[in-house]
């Protein structure tokens, strides 16, 4: 099976510091890969890339075979690739239901064109990711944990074929992060490839198939869970050389 | 909108239209004025109002339809028809080939831009022959008030339906998202470029058909009424004021602060433009979104509405 | 030869002025983020300044350059505390079009209190000339581009030196770190936007030696100034320098060999083209 998404050799500089340095994965359909790593190690630039956000300076990124490494952003969606930010961008003049209901406009394929169906799928969305009792508040009257939610609704919204999700649990409890674990999971079980940035470990453990670490911009592991999470050079970029 | 709306709509625009047949000839020269300010304000809701790009130089598309009817219709020889076509055509291509450009800069450098283009045509079309150089030119006379009015009523009547159809649109939410979050709204699959241009060229289309009208009937234009820098000031205000990315705004605007000009300065045009600018300042510190907005929540904040603005806003 | 030479000379010192011109508004701009429309207004108000110590008191335009500037500054910093420092934290939009009614209040007003009439402030040494090496340069052009020059880098020391100058950098980085270190906001806000109203009103001061106005002179001074402050890039005071002498040599060369008339279409038409290739200017980093 071809992989739906192939990274080689991808390279990123900004004013003489390199934020993403000569990495290479791939990522198989249906996989949840979980991407890691300290703090500035370049995680969502890397996610950045993918989505379109930033042009990279060097390498290749396909997706379904297909080189989208100089495709604007809003081609790479309709292609079918979502993503979430980690700063969250909700529209804050719009309600939570409109939020959603533009990424129903406007997702893979070119999305639906009449709002009123963009609305239906919508809703249907709130309901997936259990906000739909916040419909019709204004997006930016939301709190920390629903800003996710909402955040993620979006991107779900785009019916993407690759979903990129960026530290969707900072900040919540362990209540909300089992929560959020189980969406994700009911994500997966409808075909959709996810690449998850995420610090907090647990969770990262209990979703991925795989993870991929990242330090000072490059690839420093690559594996199922245990045996990453158990990599000396892994625990001496979290940790520090003594605890290796 | 329901049909209690539509209906009422109707009505609104069936009296309007009868306006020159019950009216003084001051009253529908207020009108006609009026109804033409209430245009570009509402073309320029389109750009500044729904894709949050504020144009500082929509006047530039004013000018060329002006200078466009004027031209096709003094030196071609050609009807009026035509030369609004033609007004409006430049005005669309100026907005395509100047806008795809000046439409990638952000927030203030792109307020800045459009000044300088408006500033700019000014002294480019002083310097063109077949514009008369600086002296401009006459245009054949048309008696008949009436007639300008029901185009301009027409004109209003077809750019708000088109702001109408905006809001409710693919395209219209596709400007909201540029608006409220560009970055976002491209990684969610919105062709910002082509909708930035679109939304300018549309309110360059009407904004020049208002200015070739207003050409014809004052029949006199000069590179300095035309691209008339403070109308710049009028549509931004109104539309502002009135709200800005709503259907009404820009008309509420446009009639509430036309009207109160016209009684405070009867005659002092310089006064009306000082009434202008003191709106805006008290307008953009107390009620940035506008009058619509604020009839939205003063039911349900009174007062509060303001200084909750001030409060969240100030230093 | 000796014309084109003559042409340079009279750029540069045009480029002077203009320099100092767009200092203040680089300064509030790049330090404050308030773009402000209104600029154009101050600097006219300058000149009105200039005009009526001359005409009133005989005051010499070069002597009274203190009075103006600290007449602006005070205008700037009550304008600031009061008005300006009430949409600081509101979308960058919500600046533009406050200055902007701003300027069209000054300009109206000027015009219901001063007349629409050109003035110009002509001390007796005003036809004066003096040669350097082999162009003739007008005595008062000399000397406004030489106080220009020395405001420009009297500014940029007192950025660069001064504790004021420290707080003012410190507040267009951090707002909360710096009224951590004691320095309070709305104060140093109001002082730095005195002190751009203070340049603007200074350049008023010259502008209205070397050339005549009006109330309406300010939106395409504001524009210019625009266009010099985004070529020389705002990361660098010293860049309105390189942006003025840019933009006096090119309107004295425009002047000479396409016409009189086609100055100003040569000013905003470089403005925009920079803005659309690299709105970062010549000395900022490249995009």
């Amino acid at each position: 099976m071809k992989p739906i998404l192939e990274v080689c050799h991808l390279t990123k500089h900004f004013e003489g510091l390199v934020a993403v340095d000569d990495v290479s994965f791939e990522l198989a359909e249906g996989e949840i890969l979980g991407l890691i790593g300290p703090n500035g190690a370049g995680k969502t630039t890397l996610v950045s890339l993918i989505s379109g956000t930033l042009e990279p300076s060097d390498g290749k990124v396909l997706f379904q075979g297909t080189r989208i490494g100089h495709l604007p952003a809003f081609r790479r969606a309709r292609l079918g690739i979502g993503r979430t930010f980690q700063l969250m961008k909700p529209f804050p003049g719009l309600d939570v239901l409109d939020n959603v209901a533009i990424a129903a406009l406007f997702g893979t394929g070119g999305g639906q064109r009449r709002l009123g169906r963009a609305r239906e799928e919508a809703a249907y969305w709130l309901e997936f990711v259990d906000l739909g009792h916040r419909a019709r508040y204004r997006a930016d009257d939301l709190g920390g944990p629903d800003r996710k939610r909402l955040e993620l609704a979006k991107a779900l919204a785009m019916k993407p074929r690759l979903l990129l999700l960026d530290e969707v649990m900072a900040g919540l409890n362990h209540a909300e992060i089992d929560e959020v674990v189980a969406i994700i999971k009911k994500v997966r079980s409808r075909g959709i490839t996810i690449l998850v940035i995420e610090h907090v470990m647990k969770a990262i453990q209990s979703l991925s198939d795989r993870l991929l670490v990242l330090h000072h911009g490059q690839r420093i592991a690559e594996g199922p869970p245990d045996g990453v999470l158990n990599d000396p050079q892994v625990i001496e970029a979290y940790l520090g050389r003594r605890h290796a | 909108m329901r049909p209690l709306g539509w209906a009422a709509s109707t009505a609104v625009l069936a009296v309007l239209a009868s306006v020159p047949w019950i009216a003084s000839p001051t009253l529908i020269q207020f009108g006609i004025t009026t109804l033409l300010l209430a245009t570009v304000a509402q073309a320029w809701n389109i750009v500044g109002g729904y894709a949050g790009y504020a144009s500082f130089g929509n006047s530039v598309f004013y000018g060329l339809g002006s200078y466009g009817t004027a031209i096709a219709m003094v030196q071609l020889n050609l009807p009026f028809g035509v030369g609004l076509a033609l007004g409006a055509a430049l005005a669309m291509l100026f907005a395509l080939l100047l806008g795809l450009p000046v439409l990638r800069l952000r927030g203030h450098y792109f307020a800045i831009a459009t000044l300088a283009l408006a500033l700019a045509m000014t002294g480019i079309v002083s310097n063109l022959e077949i514009a008369g150089r600086n002296t401009g030119l006459v245009l054949p006379l048309l008696k008949g008030d009436a007639l300008f009015y029901e185009l301009a009523l027409g004109l209003l009547a077809l750019v708000t339906l088109t702001v109408i159809w905006i809001s409710r649109s693919r395209f219209g939410f596709g400007l909201i998202a540029i608006r409220e979050d560009e970055d976002a709204a491209a990684v969610m699959g919105v062709n910002t470029t082509l909708f930035k241009a679109a939304a300018f060229t549309l309110a360059g289309f009407f904004t020049a058909l208002a200015g070739g009208i207003h050409a014809y009937w004052i029949t006199f234009i000069d590179p300095v009424s035309a691209f008339d820098i403070t109308l710049n000031v009028k549509m931004i205000i109104m539309a502002i004021f009135g709200g800005a990315g709503s259907v009404l705004g820009p008309l509420v605007g446009a009639l509430l602060l036309a009207s109160i000009s016209e009684v405070l300065t009867t005659e002092v045009s310089t006064a009306a433009s000082l009434f202008y600018g003191l709106v805006i300042v008290v307008a953009v510190v107390f009620m940035p979104r506008g009058l619509v907005n604020v009839v939205r929540h003063f039911k349900r904040l009174g007062w509060r509405y303001f200084s909750e603005n001030l409060r969240s806003h100030r230093l | 030869m000796a014309l084109l030479l003559q042409v340079l000379a009279n750029g540069i010192l045009l480029g002077g002025l203009y320099a100092l011109m767009a200092l203040g508004l680089a300064l509030v701009w790049g330090v404050l983020n308030i773009v402000n429309l209104a600029h154009g207004a101050f600097i006219m108000l300058g000149a009105y300044a200039s005009y009526y110590l001359f005409t009133l008191l005989h005051l010499d335009p070069f002597a009274a350059l203190p009075l103006c500037m600290l007449a602006l500054f005070l205008f700037g910093y009550l304008l600031q505390r009061h008005v300006l420092n009430l949409i600081v934290r509101a979308p960058m939009f919500n600046t533009l079009l406050v200055t902007f009614g701003l300027d069209v209040v000054l300009t109206y007003l000027a015009q219901i209190v001063f007349s629409a009439d050109f003035r110009v402030v002509n001390p007796g040494y005003a036809g004066a000339n003096f040669a350097l090496a082999g162009v003739t340069l007008p005595l008062v052009r000399a000397l406004a581009f030489a106080v220009a020059l020395v405001l420009t880098f009297a500014l940029w020391l007192l950025l660069a030196h001064t504790r004021l100058g420290r707080a003012v950098r410190a507040c267009a980085h951090n707002l909360v770190a710096a009224r951590l270190y004691g320095v309070e906001p709305r104060t140093v806000y109001a002082l730095t936007f005195g002190l751009g109203a203070a340049l603007a009103g200074a350049a008023g001061d010259l502008y209205g030696v070397v050339s005549q106005f009006n109330p309406y002179i300010g939106d395409a001074l504001t524009a210019k100034s625009f266009a010099i402050s985004i070529i020389g890039g705002l990361e660098n005071p010293l860049g309105v320098v390189v942006g003025g002498l840019f933009l006096g040599i090119l309107e004295s060369l425009t002047s000479l060999y396409v016409g009189p008339t086609y100055t100003d279409v040569a000013s905003f038409g470089v403005l925009v083209l920079v803005l659309i290739v690299r709105p970062k200017g010549l000395l900022g980093r490249a995009t």
